[in-house]
């Protein structure tokens, strides 16, 4: 019959997208959660924070042969990366991944080494577009693939006895981003 | 058993990217001018050179760490150093650039801030490092440029 051939199109569509979909809307739904609380908690890297103390020196141009003296007092016996001051009273090297930060005065020392979350950071980078060129695309085919999921959804809707209760649901759907855009728009 | 094609081996291992330490990461539009200005030119005049692109060679002195939307690249002279800024999620600026050489090109941009503007600024800078912020040594307002980044190209990331 056509009613029922037109069903079961929609319903192997709905199915098969379903399918395909798993994979993009689970790394899409984690990092969406990781990205949306960035102001709690750094998404992409891991920073550890190590405070240290070396001896005070006078603020200025620092001579490479105190450079030398601060990394000895911190244990470190190769030469930094690259040194930058923004200052005449903070002083700040990078060696490998980290970076020391010397307040000159004081002898105040914080060092961080950034390393990635080997779990977040790739689906942070696909979730977000860093690849850009053909990840576009596929981000792209996956939104229309979204899309007709609710439609071929929408049309699988049950008849009689249920019908009320999915109306409903798919009305609350609706209203929800309505309601907010209406609180805070 | 054949041997297999030197061709195809060719085409093969060509498929694999270089390590990243032994190539300059391009970022957003990459370079497109071919002489880099000083940023003790730029700061020492810098009205000829508001809205206008340019490019700046240095070392990436620190990095947005949360969302890699900025970074401050240093000048020639001691103590300089000026804020390249990218739009969330056009370029996004690896945290792994800190204390690389790199090159970045951008719209030179002023800003006169009020006192109460340079307070905001920096306590949501403050608050993205997590360190604490004092108001109070904030005395005056302040006039700042910046770069509106294009395109970067950094060295061993």
């Amino acid at each position: 019959m056509p009613s029922s051939n037109w069903r079961h199109w929609n319903l192997a569509v709905h199915r098969d997208l379903g399918f395909l979909s798993i994979g993009l809307t689970l790394l899409y739904a984690l990092s969406g959660i990781a990205v949306n609380h960035a102001a709690d908690w750094n998404p992409n890297y891991r920073i550890e924070r190590v405070a240290a103390q070396v001896q005070p020196l006078p603020p200025g141009v620092v001579a490479p042969a105190a450079i030398g003296q601060i990394l000895n007092q911190l244990g470190e016996t190769r030469s930094p990366d690259n040194v930058f001051q923004p200052d005449p009273e903070n002083l700040w090297l990078y060696l490998d991944k980290r970076m020391i930060r010397v307040h000159l005065p004081s002898g105040k020392v914080e060092q961080d080494v950034a390393t990635r979350r080997p779990f977040w950071y790739p689906l942070n980078f696909l979730h977000l577009n860093h690849p850009k060129n053909s990840w576009t695309w596929i981000a792209d085919l996956y939104a229309g693939a979204l899309a007709l999921l609710a439609l071929t959804g929408l049309l699988m809707l049950p008849q009689r006895s249920r019908q009320k209760r999915s109306l409903l649901l798919v009305a609350a759907g609706l209203l929800i981003p309505l309601l907010f855009l209406g609180i805070y728009y | 058993m054949k041997p297999i094609c030197p061709l195809l081996l060719l085409i093969f291992l060509s498929c694999f990217p270089l390590p990243d330490s032994a190539m300059a990461k391009t970022l957003g539009a990459g370079l497109s001018l071919n002489q880099p200005t000083s940023l003790s030119e730029i700061l020492g005049n810098p009205e000829p050179y508001i809205g206008k692109k340019i490019q700046l060679q240095g070392v990436i002195v620190d990095v947005c760490e949360k969302r890699g939307c900025w970074l401050y690249i240093s000048g020639d002279r001691p103590f300089e150093k000026i804020r390249f800024k990218v739009l969330d999620g056009e370029i996004v600026i690896p945290l792994e650039a800190r204390g690389k050489p790199g090159t970045v090109e951008g719209v030179l941009e002023k800003f006169v801030l009020s006192r109460d503007e340079v307070i905001a600024r920096r306590r949501h800078h403050a608050e993205e490092r997590g360190e604490t912020f004092d108001p109070a040594s904030v005395t005056s307002g302040e006039t700042i440029y910046q770069l509106r980044g294009l395109g970067a190209e950094i060295d061993g990331i």
